[in-house]
């Protein structure tokens, strides 16, 4: 698409120097609010506490309480992002396969909004129905006798996975509508008719075609939920140990202050984000080879 | 065959249950006289909304985050919209520096924004990061990707080369081209966009705890205050909240719909058409 722009234009477009000018105002204030404070946590990383260079910070994240928080976190988001994966490409595939149009529209329309719905009134909204004296919670125990509490816990590990599968379903199922749109009606005949059935169909052209797809927005789940703060900080508090809980307690002064600490726990945290974040890109540009 | 004739309805019907159970509860439970004891709740109430809005706070709270995303919406505007036309008519050099910076903040967590942000502007006696303008100008880099993409995809949509030209040889200026002829021609993408920062603005509560917290309380931060107060006033604070996020959705995505309909007469098969990105670090 951008091939055919270019050479449309008639008129070469100046690469004169004050052509950036107009756009100054945009970089300062990226550089000034995204851009330097990151720096400047990265420099503050690698200083000790006098202002000399030191590997301290980081060697001090072998504590246990700062393992623990990242192994939480990873936890909560790999479990979250696997489930979401799971059951949102099951709901995605079964949503694109309704005859009904106008149905499939109802729930791409449903997931656009609950996918909005996060932090602190969706914690709340989890205390409604699974809090101790939440209406599932009772339901379950008047009408089937099962007493889910202590075992259970809104506010627990458990309860976390429940609460942020809530807003990693729907969006993997807008994220996987278009893959699953991608696979081609033919290419499921073609395998029929050479005497596949459903099950291997899926298990050598359709599950492989999608695998790229499918990975690439298993990792964005994963992302959304490492950097999610609010949901897990309503439901406990600072009570869980989470990397984003510990870095929020950080700054708010409820642990010892140790500035160095919480910039190397900050930048470990932006290299992991990186990090997946330029996996999902691979695996993104992998499987758009399918769409032509 | 059979089983998979169940499968399918089966597995939407849960996710149905899944995604409207919380929210339908939570509006229930706001109503409800009791509904801690028994199935059913014990007779219904505004009660709870009359005492949400009765306390001094409510007012003051939803003003400031009315104000905030309101403020962040306008400098997000008067930044993006200009620097987009600009870039992609003058600058397609800068295409892939604008493209990375406006992604960028997917990548970066709420609270390592604060963090950072805190560390650079948060000594001397000034406390600049602590300040309801700084919490504006984190907002507009936070939510750079929901302004920006749909703004792009509007100005790819329309020929801007052509209808700058045509301006201009009618005599008008830069500012008056911009303003005039390619403001209106992306409207839909600026409202979709705008709409969705304003959303996602309203409903945040890392950036607004961590960098001003009590200075200027926003309406998030009391509602997590009363979830652990008051279970019922909590309840009346997220029906608002599900509310203004369900309501901005709905335009957003009848904008959206309304904007690709008038520019080329079809749909996209699965909707969404330039309005939402991934909701990423907004939990």
């Amino acid at each position: 698409m951008s091939l055919r722009r270019k050479t449309d234009r008639t008129r070469k477009p100046s690469t004169a120097w004050w052509n950036w000018l107009p756009i100054i105002p945009f970089l300062v204030i990226t550089l000034g609010i995204m851009v330097l404070p990151l720096a400047f946590m990265l420099e503050g990383s690698f200083q000790s506490k006098e202002g000399f260079f030191t590997l301290e910070n980081y060697l001090s994240m072998t504590a246990p309480v700062y393992t623990q928080s990242f192994r939480n976190s990873i936890l909560l988001s790999g479990i979250t992002a696997i489930l979401g994966t799971i059951l949102g490409t099951t709901v995605g595939y079964f949503v694109y396969r309704l005859r009904s149009s106008r149905a499939r529209e109802l729930v791409v329309t449903l997931c656009d909004v609950t996918s909005n719905f996060s932090g602190a009134p969706l914690a709340f909204a989890f205390i409604v129905i699974l809090g101790s004296n939440g209406v599932v919670t009772l339901a379950l125990s008047n009408y089937l006798g099962w007493k889910i509490y202590p075992t259970f816990s809104i506010y627990s590990f458990w309860g976390l996975v429940l609460a942020y599968t809530y807003f990693q379903l729907p969006l993997m199922v807008l994220l996987v509508l278009p893959a699953v749109a991608g696979l081609k009606q033919e290419w499921r005949e073609a395998a029929l008719s050479l005497g596949a059935d459903a099950r291997s169909y899926w298990r050598y052209i359709g599950l492989p075609i999608l695998a790229p797809a499918i990975l690439a927005n298993l990792l964005l789940l994963f992302a959304n939920a490492f950097g999610a703060y609010a949901t897990a900080y309503t439901l406990t508090g600072s009570r869980f140990n989470l990397v984003t809980l510990q870095l929020g307690s950080l700054l708010t002064g409820e642990v010892l202050r140790d500035p160095g600490a919480g910039d190397a726990m900050g930048i470990l945290t932006l290299l992991l984000m990186g990090m997946t974040i330029l996996l999902y890109q691979l695996a993104s540009r992998r499987a758009r080879r399918w769409r032509e | 065959m059979k089983q998979r004739n169940l499968l399918g309805p089966a597995s939407i019907v849960l996710f149905l249950v899944y995604m409207f159970l919380p929210i339908l509860a939570t509006y229930v439970f706001s109503i409800a006289v009791r509904w801690d004891r028994s199935i059913l709740p014990e007779g219904l109430t505004l009660d709870w909304y009359r005492t949400a809005f009765q306390d001094r706070w409510f007012l003051i709270v939803f003003r400031h985050s009315i104000t905030i995303s309101a403020a962040s919406v306008l400098v997000s505007t008067l930044l993006v919209v200009p620097t987009a036309y600009w870039v992609h008519l003058r600058l397609p050099r800068a295409r892939p520096l604008l493209n990375l910076i406006t992604t960028l903040p997917f990548a970066i967590p709420a609270v390592v924004l604060a963090l950072g942000l805190i560390k650079l502007y948060g000594q001397g006696p000034l406390q600049l990061a602590r300040t309801p303008p700084m919490l504006v100008l984190a907002y507009v880099i936070f939510t750079l990707p929901f302004m920006y993409r749909p703004v792009a995809s509007s100005l790819e949509a329309i020929d801007i080369r052509r209808l700058t030209e045509a301006s201009q040889s009618l005599g008008a200026s830069w500012v008056r081209t911009l303003v005039e002829v390619i403001f209106p021609n992306i409207l839909p993408g600026i409202l979709s966009g705008g709409l969705l920062v304003f959303a996602t603005i309203f409903g945040e509560f890392t950036l607004a705890t961590l960098l001003v917290g009590a200075r200027y309380k926003t309406f998030p931060m009391q509602l997590v205050y009363y979830t652990r107060r008051d279970g019922r006033i909590a309840s009346a604070y997220s029906v608002i909240s599900f509310t203004v996020a369900w309501a901005t959705s709905l335009i957003i995505l009848w904008i959206t719909t309304w904007g690709t309909r008038r520019s080329s007469g079809r749909r996209s098969p699965v909707g969404r058409a330039g309005g939402g990105a991934p909701a990423g670090g907004k939990a």
